[in-house]
């Protein structure tokens, strides 16, 4: 019978009514985001070598380091990411054997100007000398670290020092 | 009285063109004297960026052509650059890249057959497809983190193992699917006026479909069974036990009803890839840097649009020295000018819909 097609067309969609809707209400409700998501990238300061392996792993040059010699070691005084051309392909975390970067589940990565969307994840002064004596070494490695991740609050908060253009 | 044709343009902004397409149409009336086909709007130079880039690094690159198959992307490229290497992929890593290879293809496919529904005018298969293809994007998301561009091939295996969440969710959609398939049938391919609109439309003879070197469901809806998997198994795909859907009309509705069937045959294939995956490493001992000895390798795969190909020349270096791709969703295109000719200006949407191109690929 001709018509019998949109009939039955019609018992799905109805059907459909009475099932659990799948659709979430987005800004209120998120869905959870799986472990390995490609969020924003974080570093963890304090493992970070310098060695600028994640850099020459990019495809795209997203990955800028600048760093100084204090003493005999290298210090890491800038780590940006010119992430507007990033490609969220992972290249970089897979080839950082010191686990220091890494996703995060920060989606957001939003910005009203163009200036503002880079992500400066370390930037910081290097210091005269590394006290390399006794266990002050991490003591001292400490503060640094924590401006850093003041660095990281305030990129988070929208206010990074955009001065990279 | 004295008439003439006149010449419409279909896109390069049209929605069903399925991206930025052109097609300049010569009309008489409503009939299509002359189509000539436009391409080139998406053209990025993949090719030619891959030639600045490490083998490793082109990766990323493969999953903008078709975006929305990029698992199989990916496999068409590492694939030929193993065998430039000639390195043994582990059978874990294989079973792996079976797996998520056919989810791709599901959502790929799923994508087809939603948006030529709307294509067609019913915009409620549209919304079933996607809300089941959301489905196969989580699960990929779990596995390779990213929603349409995995990049989770590597050259020697895959990037990362499956993780554990990841199976309860698939074994749910894998017991949903055949279900869900009988919706779309249900829905869209049981539709009268879908079937009015698509029946004998646009049809490909068998021995054209050869001619013009078409493959994939557009090659498979003219009834020939030609699947690179079955015809010439790479991987692990001998193992499987599956059908090659094929049409018999070659019209753009045994097109379309391919592609449901082949959804079918793919959830079959997990099924069985998942039962049999073997413990194992997931990647085979490849050099940090990758340095292919000099020559020359062509390593095709059966994607979700046909046959994906591609071809790496190395001259040695970390950088391979040339590397093409032969885009399915391009040759398969190639026969649109001299399909469309005859038909009406609403059979064109129906025809170019049911190749299913992604301008992505087109263009590269
Ligand atoms: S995710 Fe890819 S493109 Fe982005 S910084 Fe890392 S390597 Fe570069
Ligand atoms: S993030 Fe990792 S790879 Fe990049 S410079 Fe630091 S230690 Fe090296």
């Amino acid at each position: 019978m001709f018509g019998q097609g949109l009939l039955k067309g019609l018992a799905i969609t109805w059907k459909e009514l009475f099932t659990r809707k799948v659709t979430v209400q987005y800004p209120e409700e998120k869905v959870p985001l799986p472990e390995r998501y490609h969020g924003r990238f974080e570093l963890d300061v304090d493992k970070c070598i310098a060695c600028g392996l994640c850099a020459n792993a990019c495809p795209n040059k997203v990955i800028q380091i600048t760093k100084e010699k204090v003493g005999k070691k290298q210090y890491l005084t800038k780590y940006v990411m010119r992430i507007e051309y990033c490609l969220f392909c992972g290249l970089c975390v897979e080839s950082c054997n010191k686990d220091a970067l890494k996703f995060s589940h920060v989606i957001n990565m939003n910005q009203f100007f163009r200036d503002k969307v880079r992500l400066v994840l370390v930037d910081r002064p290097a210091p005269e000398a590394l006290p390399e004596e006794e266990p002050a070494e991490a003591a001292a490695e400490r503060p640094a670290g924590a401006r850093a991740k003041t660095a990281k609050a305030e990129v988070a908060a929208g206010k990074a020092p955009g001065e990279e253009g | 009285m004295k008439t003439q044709t006149y010449v419409l343009n279909m896109g390069p902004q049209h929605p069903s063109t399925h991206g930025v397409f052109r097609i300049i149409l010569e009309l008489d009336g409503e009939v299509v004297v002359k189509a000539t086909s436009v391409p080139g709007y998406l053209h990025r130079g993949i090719e030619k960026l891959a030639e600045a880039r490490t083998y490793t690094q082109v990766i990323p690159y493969t999953d903008r052509m078709d975006y929305l198959a990029s698992m199989l992307m990916n496999w068409g490229y590492v694939a030929a650059v193993e065998k430039l290497m000639g390195v043994e992929v582990p059978e874990r890593a294989e079973y792996i890249r079976v797996i998520v290879g056919e989810l791709s293809r599901i959502a790929s496919h799923l994508v087809a057959v939603g948006t030529y529904s709307v294509d067609i005018g019913g915009f409620t298969g549209f919304l079933y497809c996607f809300r089941d293809r959301e489905r196969v994007l989580d699960l990929l998301e779990m596995v390779s983190g990213s929603r349409m561009t995995f990049s989770y091939f590597r050259i020697g295996g895959v990037a990362d193992d499956l993780p554990p969440e990841f199976f309860p969710p698939l074994q749910k959609f894998l017991k949903d699917l055949p279900s869900l398939c009988d919706e779309y049938d249900g829905l869209i391919t049981g539709n009268e006026i879908f079937q009015a609109r698509t029946k004998y439309v646009g049809i490909i003879t068998p021995e054209m479909g050869i001619n013009y070197s078409l493959s994939g469901p557009v090659l498979r809806g003219s009834g020939i069974p030609y699947d690179l998997r079955k015809v010439r198994p790479y991987g692990v795909y001998d193992r499987f036990d599956f059908e090659v859907p094929v049409g018999k009309n070659g019209d753009c509705f045994d097109r379309f009803v391919c592609r449901i069937k082949e959804i079918r045959q793919s959830a079959r294939i997990i099924q069985q890839a998942v039962e049999g995956l073997p413990e194992g490493p997931i990647m085979a001992k490849i050099p940090k840097v990758i340095k292919p000895p000099a020559g020359e390798a062509y390593a095709e795969i059966e994607s979700s649009k046909g046959i994906l190909g591609c071809y790496v020349v190395s001259d040695g270096s970390p950088k391979p020295y040339r590397v093409h791709f032969r885009r399915p969703s391009f040759i398969n295109l190639g026969y649109l000018d001299e399909l469309l000719v005859g038909w009406k200006i609403a059979d064109v949407i129906a025809i170019l819909g049911s190749l299913d191109i992604v301008l992505g690929e087109v263009d590269c």
